[in-house]
């Protein structure tokens, strides 16, 4: 153990959560850059019970995958009674690049975060996981623009017909409307209706639906859909939590997502169903043709960044910016003359 | 400051932060409210000493002392008839006189001494200067003169300065409008910051290869096979309200039978991990 928390060299402080602070560190055996979750103690009463039960959720889950779009689990290690994550460094977030408001988000770019993530949420999904905390905030994209799903701390296996899970999961704004009437059996629909809710806010640059309150959620979420009905949904009406709302006309999407394609509005139409088993699968999405029609997925490299992040890459190569400054301002730039 | 309390609804700046308190001439407070529940036809009496008073003559308190508040009130009516100016004296002693008899009048009103007999003094005072209270409520004295003067030339200043500013601004305007049209349109680059070119050069398209689970076992069944070769007959179909959340026995049966299979056969790449 004495190794180990010297082979992380502390670099800085990047952050702060519920159940953990995040710092930047050196990885001295390999040389690499990354980040250590160090697990809160948290209360008197969690540290009777042991190990924090997100931290042992990541642990267990994450221990066994690998996939190039979710976070890598690199190394665990203990020191007093603290246990700390370490974790692939990662330099931003997906709700970071939608508040930068000097980013252009093309087509291109949308299909290529969407298509990281649909990608990495279907392997998780053949595994049995559900992520169910899927938000821009936990979208991690690095310096090569690879998307990497993170945080799980809410993450379940699931398929156990027997087993209750709680409808108290994800971030209320990318809550699918089955937790919101308090389903107790569900599947990978959440996360898909999660993903749908990431794509809009992608396409808008704001929440599709920002609601303050359960009830709210549903709310904004029938203003724009209609009432689930028992054609359109059968059996929402035994739900626990089942409301009736007056009744309210669906928008076609097309008035809300202007800007958007043919393929691309099929696409969100396949992900936003209010009725969960209408909702299509991960694997389902990556057929639709949004994903294989032009434009091609933006290539990694080429992925819009955060101003911050972009002045260090282009540090490392300062032609690349030359050019892109060239084209931009019509040469005001002296060239180098080349023989 | 913090502890007023309105005497009559006992409402302090505590409970209430936008309270605000009213004074009258008898110096005597009261809450906003109160003054606009007692005195809705306009005139009413104080609570406390029952002297009849007018809506209008409520002020917002400015000091904390009532009794200053009073006196400000009196010293302003007073002041309205004995308005003589140091002009008016031949000597310097007899306008400290008159400035000592003024201040007696204003205290004795103030702290209710001799109360009648000091108004029969203004009444007197009244009838005695009425020519001259007339003629010096529209003459100024020196120093309102001085003051009016230094107002007038900081208006001249203030004038000056606009002029010199707007002289200045449209010399800087000038140059700019050649790269303007009539319209307002812009012509030209006008600010550094222009958005970087959106790369044209796309990667490949994308074609979707399925992924599959490594189960080191026999090949689990399909969904399709599931179904059709009676997988799921054995286990409990979904309720309805499981179905409505999205869940469905199938998934369960597929779950299970793919445990079941994984790890079934001895693979050497598995073993050599452990």
């Amino acid at each position: 153990m004495e190794n180990k928390l010297k082979r992380y060299e502390k670099i800085e402080f990047l952050g702060e959560g519920q159940f953990a602070t995040v710092y930047k560190a050196r990885d001295v055996e390999l040389d690499t850059i990354v980040a250590v979750k160090k697990i809160k103690i948290g209360t008197r009463q969690e540290a009777d019970d042991g190990i924090n039960r997100t931290a042992l959720r990541e642990i267990k889950l994450l221990q066994e995958l690998h996939h190039k779009n979710l976070i890598g689990l690199l190394d665990v290690f203990g020191h007093m009674s603290n246990v700390s994550l370490v974790f692939d460094f990662m330099d931003t977030d997906l709700e970071v690049i939608i508040k930068d408001n000097t980013i252009i988000l093309t087509t291109g770019n949308i299909k290529s975060y969407i298509l990281q993530t649909l990608q990495g949420l279907e392997y998780l999904h053949l595994n049995w996981i559900l992520h169910r905390d899927l938000k821009p905030n936990n979208l991690l994209v690095n310096a090569a623009g690879v998307l990497k799903i993170g945080d799980f701390g809410l993450a379940k296996l699931y398929g156990s017909p027997n087993r209750i899970n709680t409808h108290q999961v994800v971030t209320r704004w990318y809550r699918a409307p089955e937790l919101l009437y308090g389903a107790k059996q569900y599947g990978t629909c959440i996360d898909m209706w999660a993903v749908g809710c990431i794509l809009a806010e992608l396409l808008l640059r704001v929440p599709l639906f920002p609601g303050d309150s359960d009830l709210d959620q549903l709310t904004k979420i029938f203003s724009v859909f209609g009432n689930p009905t028992e054609e359109t949904w059968p059996g929402v009406k035994q739900l626990s939590d089942y409301i009736d709302f007056k009744p309210l006309p669906s928008i076609p999407l097309k008035n809300i997502f202007t800007a958007a394609g043919d393929d691309l509005l099929d696409l969100i139409e396949a992900m936003l169903v209010l009725n969960p088993t209408k909702r299509k699968e991960a694997s389902e999405c990556l057929q639709m043709p949004f994903f294989s029609n032009k434009p091609a997925p933006t290539l990694g490299s080429k992925l819009p960044l955060p101003k911050s992040i972009r002045t260090i890459r282009d540090l490392e190569k300062p032609s690349l910016k030359r050019k892109l400054l060239d084209s931009a301002e019509g040469g005001t730039l002296s060239k180098r003359l080349l023989f | 400051m913090d502890d007023f309390t309105c005497p009559r609804c006992r409402t302090s700046k505590f409970q209430n932060p936008s309270l605000k308190m009213m004074v009258n001439v008898c110096g005597h407070g009261l809450c906003e409210s109160c003054v606009d529940l007692l005195f809705l036809k306009g005139s009413g009496s104080c609570p406390e000493c029952k002297i009849p008073l007018r809506r209008n003559n409520f002020r917002v308190q400015l000091f904390e002392d009532a009794t200053v508040e009073k006196e400000v009130d009196i010293r302003k009516r007073v002041l309205r008839d004995f308005n003589k100016k140091e002009e008016d004296f031949t000597t310097l002693k007899e306008y400290n006189d008159y400035l000592e008899e003024v201040e007696s009048i204003i205290f004795n009103l103030t702290n209710n001494i001799d109360v009648v007999n000091t108004n029969k003094r203004i009444e007197q005072y009244k009838r005695d200067n009425k020519e001259q209270i007339m003629k010096n409520k529209g003459k100024l004295g020196r120093d309102e003169y001085e003051l009016e003067e230094i107002l007038e030339l900081e208006k001249q200043m203030e004038e000056q300065r606009k002029a010199q500013q707007a002289k200045e601004e449209s010399a800087k305007k000038l140059p700019q409008r050649a790269t303007k049209f009539s319209t307002g349109i812009q012509i030209g680059r006008q600010s550094n910051t222009t958005f970087l070119p959106v790369p044209i050069d796309e990667g490949p398209l994308y074609t979707y290869k399925p992924i599959s689970l490594p189960v080191d076992g026999p090949k689990p069944p399909t969904t399709e096979e599931i179904v059709s070769r009676g997988f799921i007959n054995h286990v409990r179909t979904e309720t309805e309200q499981e179905r409505a959340g999205g869940f469905k026995s199938i998934i369960a049966c597929s779950r299970a039978l793919q445990d079941a299979m994984s790890g079934l056969f001895h693979s050497k790449k598995s073993s050599s991990v452990h």
